[in-house]
């Protein structure tokens, strides 16, 4: 590919960035609310499963958009919560980073 | 003769970035839909030279989908990709036994989409 085509490529891509950058966010507002429930004992299995997609879909799309660390996070909260969550100590606190560090990616990216 | 694409998939960024690929760089012709049950249509009407199919959807999920493919003599011989965001070993080998071409990854890289998509199909 000559580096013409790459840039526009590119180009594109930021441009398809700036369009779905509220979904992404909505996607980490998802895991946040859930990660609340959770740490105050309160998260429902609809919400779980809400938090399980939501990640899921991170996990696919923001590599996607050169954001590979965020799909290594977002990997992390789907499996934490595909496997109730409620019943290991240290997921909230881990789940709660993890949204944090997400939060910080799908703002930031140029 | 352009080759000609459909992908199914519920999620719009996932949709639009596999067609930039697609058609930008390979210059390949390419239909959406954003579910089994509109796929299904959509690979009838446009017989399509290939499928790319995601996984996890909501109603008609992708293995449902491909089935539902298969059994109709219209679309029953198009190759069908999936594409998933699953990475457990134990996903990977379900869906290769279904009998689909290729099992691709999400995240992908949109500037050798085609080229992993190609090599597949015997398209270079």
């Amino acid at each position: 590919m000559d580096p013409i085509e790459q840039n526009a490529i590119t180009e594109a891509l930021h441009r398809m960035w700036d369009k779905f950058h509220p979904e992404m966010m909505a996607r980490v507002e998802v895991l946040e609310s859930a990660d609340a429930a959770l740490a105050s004992g309160s998260l429902t299995m609809a919400q779980r499963h809400e938090a399980n997609a939501a990640a899921h879909k991170l996990a696919g799309s923001l590599g996607t958009f050169g954001l590979t660390k965020g799909t290594i996070l977002a990997r992390e909260a789907e499996m934490l919560y595909s496997n109730e969550p409620e019943t290991d100590p240290t997921a909230a606190a881990r789940l709660a980073q993890i949204s944090a560090l997400l939060r910080s990616i799908v703002e930031n990216r140029k | 003769m352009n080759h000609r694409v459909l992908i199914i998939d519920d999620e719009e960024d996932i949709r639009q970035v596999a067609a930039l690929s697609l058609e930008t760089i390979a210059g390949w012709d390419v239909e959406m839909a954003c579910s089994g049950a509109q796929g299904l249509l959509r690979a009838i009407e446009y017989q399509p030279d290939a499928i790319l199919l995601d996984v996890m959807m909501p109603g008609m999920d992708g293995p449902t989908t491909f089935r539902e493919l298969r059994k109709n003599p219209a679309t029953a011989n198009i190759p069908v990709l999936l594409l998933t965001a699953k990475v457990q070993c134990s996903d990977q080998r379900r869906f290769a036994d279904l009998g689909v071409r290729a099992v691709l990854f999400k995240p992908f890289d949109p500037l050798t989409l085609s080229t992993q998509i190609a090599g597949v199909l015997g398209w270079n």
